[in-house]
């Protein structure tokens, strides 16, 4: 009798536990979300321009166009052999470059392999995603030598073209 | 008292207890609901940007059903930040306004404040919606990507 009691007592304490478990809350959950954008844009170019040139002397001239991202970029010179050249009365006018990118306007960082490049993806520059959202710059520095500009007067312009591609 | 008197009393013990349990039982487990309908989205957020989603915004507010009768008393579980599965963080805020509960029409019975214990009163088996907003706080170093947090949801009856 001593033993049934014993295990009716030990019965009792276990089914105390069930019934406390049953009356404790009931939970619900829900999920909170959001998305953080790729930011990705291009800004407003600074032009390299050489201005007025006098015949038979050099020149030099700087432009640059900002890029926002905060993702990794390949740029690129999709026209290769043809980036930057100068067209005008006298023909075609291929002044010599350094280009790469900086965190400022002044400072090249990162240097493009070739800035006038043999194909249209032979230069390339690729740079890894950044911590947070940041601003760098695509920067050209051009050079024209004196013995390039004793040529027939007139405006002489063309352009260049980078492209940049998230990575 | 003899072996045989304490098992007596102990039966009757039991015995005298399992209405009340069956009772508890059915006060908390049988008549209130939780069902979670629509989740809090900030949705597409920019670095560097503060977005708060009030209680009125019916697309991007969280939105859970609780069903039963009586009073309960509920309690959310708010999450400090969203976060991506390689720990990038967004801090979550939450004020005093941030939560409500509605009918199943929209109309605002009550404003909740979602960082204290809210007593409810459910009525007859009637549906009410508890909804929630909040504020996510990027920075201009938050990384691309999908955040996620959990808020959990817990309802007592008062006096358990």
């Amino acid at each position: 009798m001593n033993r049934s009691f014993r295990l009716l007592a030990a019965l009792t304490f276990i089914a105390l536990p069930s019934v406390a478990s049953a009356q404790t809350a009931i939970t619900g959950s829900i999920t909170a979300s959001a998305d953080i954008a790729t930011v990705f844009s291009f800004g407003t170019p600074v032009a390299l321009n050489f201005g007025s040139v006098t015949p038979g002397a050099g020149a030099t001239a700087s432009g640059s166009i900002p890029l926002s991202r905060n993702v990794g970029v390949i740029y690129s010179l999709p026209d290769g052999a043809n980036t930057g050249r100068l067209t005008g009365p006298a023909g075609n006018l291929q002044p010599t470059y350094t280009c790469g990118v900086g965190s400022t306007a002044a400072t090249i960082v990162s240097a493009f392999t070739s800035c006038v490049p043999a194909s249209t993806t032979a230069s390339q520059l690729t740079l890894a995603a950044p911590t947070g959202s940041l601003t760098e710059y695509v920067i050209f520095n051009g050079t024209l030598a004196a013995g390039q500009t004793n040529i027939a007067p007139g405006t002489y312009s063309g352009t260049i073209r980078v492209t940049a591609t998230p990575n | 008292m003899t072996p045989r008197t304490g098992l007596a009393l102990l039966f009757a013990l039991i015995l005298a207890s399992w209405p009340t349990l069956a009772a508890a039982q059915g006060n908390s487990k049988g008549t209130v609901s939780i069902s979670p309908v629509q989740n809090l989205a900030f949705g597409l957020l920019f670095p560097g940007r503060r977005e708060a989603v009030p209680t009125t915004d019916v697309s991007r507010r969280a939105v859970v059903a609780l069903a039963g009768s009586g009073p309960i008393d509920v309690t959310l579980v708010l999450p400090t930040a969203l976060e991506t599965p390689t720990g990038d963080r967004i801090p979550l805020s939450f004020s005093s306004s941030d939560a409500a509960l509605l009918t199943t029409s929209g109309a605002t019975l009550k404003q909740l404040d979602p960082l204290q214990v809210n007593r409810v009163q459910l009525g007859n088996d009637r549906t009410m919606l508890l909804v929630l907003g909040g504020t996510a706080a990027t920075s201009a170093n938050t990384r691309t990507g999908h955040y996620t947090a959990r808020v959990t949801i817990l309802v007592n009856h008062p006096g358990t």
